[in-house]
């Protein structure tokens, strides 16, 4: 996030996308929790890899903090062969209650606007 | 490097670590001792993981230090984001109040959730003192109109005006600072839930 929003070119277009991604956070560390329990090192590695959102450390572990104590992610430390210990987060019942509202409501949301956006690209439809 | 854990043989990489995790663990101060050790060990975690992995064990922690930022700024996102979820559910002023002088320092937002709290919070406990000393100098507080100016409280000269409430100062004044805090609760407490992770970061 600091790449994008510090690069001092003042690249507007750059810093609106910034916004967007910054935005779909919440929403993008709960999808990578849908299949499996993780800890923090492999959410960030997760929503990398799947989705190309670069987040910085600083950022995620906070946020999970707060999505721990609104009760949607639980938490545990696992002794890892690393010699230290893991804390592991998943979805509570509300987290998935939640995850699944907003992976509703993000689909629509896109779909629509694609609608509206593909004309840009030169993309016919129909 | 036969151990991928120890750092005993980087110890440049070990003194970064650890100079970090002090700082970090003094800026948060104010924690309880329990969410503070959870939290310096899950850095501390992500730190030994970030680095265990790489050929230049000094460059990968000089890295994730970087990524993790300024302890002092990561410690306030901590401390923030704890307390505007608490405070979301609260309805003491006292902790509104905190919750947003906290928030203020983190963007536009905050600070207009924070002016809204000193204005709110002070209007109401400005009425609150003039309804105490109501009983005290009955005839010079009271709701003034005069000149075509409207006073609520005290004035100096209350003999070039009239009073408006008479007896029922005290009632109406005690519904209207009532009124003034609990709607100053409320639109903060929906501010706060308003909130959305472009304005916390």
């Amino acid at each position: 996030m600091y790449s994008a929003e510090h690069n001092g070119n003042s690249d507007r277009s750059g810093h609106w996308e910034a916004q967007l991604r910054k935005g779909c956070l919440e929403m993008a560390i709960l999808a990578s929790l849908w299949h499996s329990r993780l800890y923090g090192l492999e959410v960030l590695r997760a929503l990398s890899e799947k989705s190309q959102l670069e987040i910085a450390e600083g950022t995620l572990y906070p946020i999970l903090s707060r999505l721990k104590a609104e009760g949607l992610l639980q938490s545990e430390w696992v002794e890892a062969e690393a010699g230290h210990p893991r804390k592991y987060y998943w979805l509570t019942p509300a987290g998935r209650r939640r995850a699944r509202e907003m992976a509703v409501a993000w689909s629509e949301f896109s779909t629509n606007l694609s609608a509206l956006m593909l004309p840009i690209l030169g993309v016919k439809q129909r | 490097m036969t151990n991928p854990v120890s750092f005993s043989a980087e110890p440049l990489a070990d003194a970064q670590m650890e100079g970090y995790l002090s700082r970090l663990e003094s800026a948060l101060r104010g924690l309880s001792a329990e969410e503070k050790g959870d939290i310096l060990l899950e850095i501390r975690s992500h730190i030994a993981d970030s680095v265990a992995p790489a050929q230049d064990r000094d460059a990968a922690a000089a890295r994730v230090l970087r990524l993790l930022g300024d302890p002092k700024e990561l410690a306030q996102r901590y401390k923030a984001e704890r307390m505007l979820t608490r405070a979301s559910r609260s309805f003491s002023p006292l902790l509104l109040l905190r919750t947003t002088w906290g928030w203020a320092k983190l963007g536009m937002k905050g600070m207009v959730a924070f002016f809204v709290a000193l204005i709110g919070y002070g209007i109401a406990l400005a009425l609150t003192i003039t309804i105490v000393l109501k009983p005290i100098m009955p005839s010079r507080v009271g709701v003034w109109w005069g000149r075509g100016d409207l006073n609520v409280g005290m004035v100096d000269h209350p003999e070039r005006m009239h009073e408006l409430l008479g007896q029922w100062y005290v009632p109406v004044m005690v519904v209207v600072a009532f009124g003034f805090a609990v709607g100053t609760t409320q639109a903060l407490r929906w501010l706060i839930r308003q909130r959305t992770p472009k304005q916390m970061y």
